[in-house]
């Protein structure tokens, strides 16, 4: 039979852990209307941004743009690879971080030589991770300059980071670029992600109605392909990187909302079966003095 | 006016337009495009500006900010950092935002920096133009 007293304080400490889940989330949830209402707001941008420079691409004729150069005499091994990898800035989210981290490892097993990789994190949580992990080691290794936070994003932070890999893309610092973030099926299903923002590449044939295929016509740039293309493409890597960053945070917090919601619950839980036992033993210790006290009267 | 073409414009934050339009007036590069129904597949870059479409018979007028657009024949697509429509700009917050500008131009200043005020300084210069040319 468990001590009363410790059956107390174990509720007692439940319960002040309680107030701590409910209270946060209370406070995700109302940050999940915001970044709700930005995704919402987002996403039909971000949609027709991939829609439109797919068929942008499909109409490009060739050119000798930086950004299309797919370096082809660098081998497999040598390319050098970058990685934004998008995660929060805090834990207790449930597996989001888990998730977005594991899905990174398995991204850069996949890389053919991760020393050439280099991992550009937003959030506290990945860069930590990733800082104590790959430390010792002679893989991938993190940029310590890269410090962009998640928490609502704005299309000024994504400019920054879009200009910062495309900067390094252009000096040859990096030769594939790569965004790694969480993608928001439905407002449970969360899945992460990998897309390929350089270099780009040229369609030059398209399914056609019947089936076959055949060559894309090209439109016409204004005032040239290269021109176009050296102002569409930081453009389209800005909006990438906002949309993704929005999408990312919306998840976190909804994550974060599910998970404190279970640990409220839990603890709800916990605390009632507690109480079940702790009044349990008030009974059996009430019944015991009871019969300690019948027997004492007997007993003259 | 002949015929009608599909119409999207989409801001980051919103969709600004989506619908029919008879004439679409942009600014490109290189000055003042003018697209009607059927015109050739053409991409171009969007500098901030001004912006004008047709909507039965009668213009509607907006201010965009950095962008691009896709022309088919039957339809467009833009895509801007922002859109605004005359009356929603806020002039006081432009007129600020300018005075910042020219203020942070003052100082000396990194190129970078530089490119960036100055294009802060564009934005600001155009809501102001934009909105006092329409909306008055």
């Amino acid at each position: 039979m468990p001590n009363i007293r410790e059956i107390r304080e174990r509720i007692a400490s439940i319960q002040q852990i309680l107030k701590i889940t409910n209270a946060m989330y209370l406070m995700s949830s109302s940050k999940l209307k915001k970044a709700r209402k930005a995704y919402e707001a987002t996403s039909p941008y971000f949609d027709k941004l991939r829609s439109t420079i797919e068929s942008i691409l499909e109409h490009t004729p060739h050119t000798r743009q930086m950004y299309f150069d797919r370096r082809e005499n660098i081998p497999e091994e040598k390319r050098k690879k970058g990685y934004i990898v998008i995660t929060a800035d805090k834990g207790l989210c449930g597996s989001y971080n888990h998730n977005i981290l594991k899905f990174t490892e398995q991204e850069l097993e996949k890389a053919a030589d991760t020393g050439n990789c280099r991992l550009f994190i937003m959030g506290q949580v990945g860069r930590q991770y990733f800082n104590s992990r790959l430390k010792n080691s002679s893989r991938a290794y993190v940029d310590g300059e890269f410090l962009y936070t998640t928490q609502n994003p704005t299309l000024y932070r994504a400019m920054e980071i879009a200009r910062l890999v495309l900067d390094k893309f252009e000096k040859h610092e990096l030769d594939e670029v790569y965004l790694i973030y969480t993608e928001m099926e439905s407002s449970a299903q969360f899945t992460p992600k990998t897309v390929r923002l350089l270099p780009f590449v040229r369609k030059h044939l398209g399914v056609a109605a019947d089936g076959t295929l055949k060559k894309l016509p090209k439109a016409s740039f204004l005032p040239s392909p290269e021109e176009v293309m050296a102002n569409l493409i930081p453009n389209y890597a800005k909006g990438l990187i906002y949309g993704a960053m929005v999408e990312a945070f919306c998840c976190e917090q909804q994550a974060r909302m599910t998970a404190m919601d279970a640990a409220t619950s839990s603890a709800k839980d916990m605390i009632k079966s507690l109480s079940l036992l702790y009044n349990r033993a008030r009974q059996a210790a009430i019944t015991q003095e009871i019969t300690e006290v019948v027997s004492g009267a007997q007993a003259f | 006016m002949s015929g009608i073409f599909h119409l999207e414009i989409i801001a980051t934050d919103r969709v600004f337009y989506q619908g029919d339009c008879q004439h679409l007036v942009i600014t490109a590069v290189d000055g003042l495009l003018g697209i009607l129904p059927g015109h050739e597949p053409m991409v171009t870059t969007l500098p901030t500006g001004e912006l004008k479409y047709m909507v039965n018979d009668s213009w509607k007028y907006a201010a965009i900010s950095g962008g691009f657009i896709q022309v088919m024949p039957d339809s467009s697509i833009i895509l801007a950092d922002s859109c605004e429509l005359p009356e929603e700009i806020d002039i006081k917050r432009a007129e600020e935002a300018k005075e910042r500008a020219e203020e942070m131009l003052r100082q000396k200043q990194s190129i970078m920096e530089y490119y960036r005020t100055q294009a802060a300084l564009n934005r600001a210069i155009n809501r102001l133009k934009v909105s006092q040319k329409h909306f008055r």
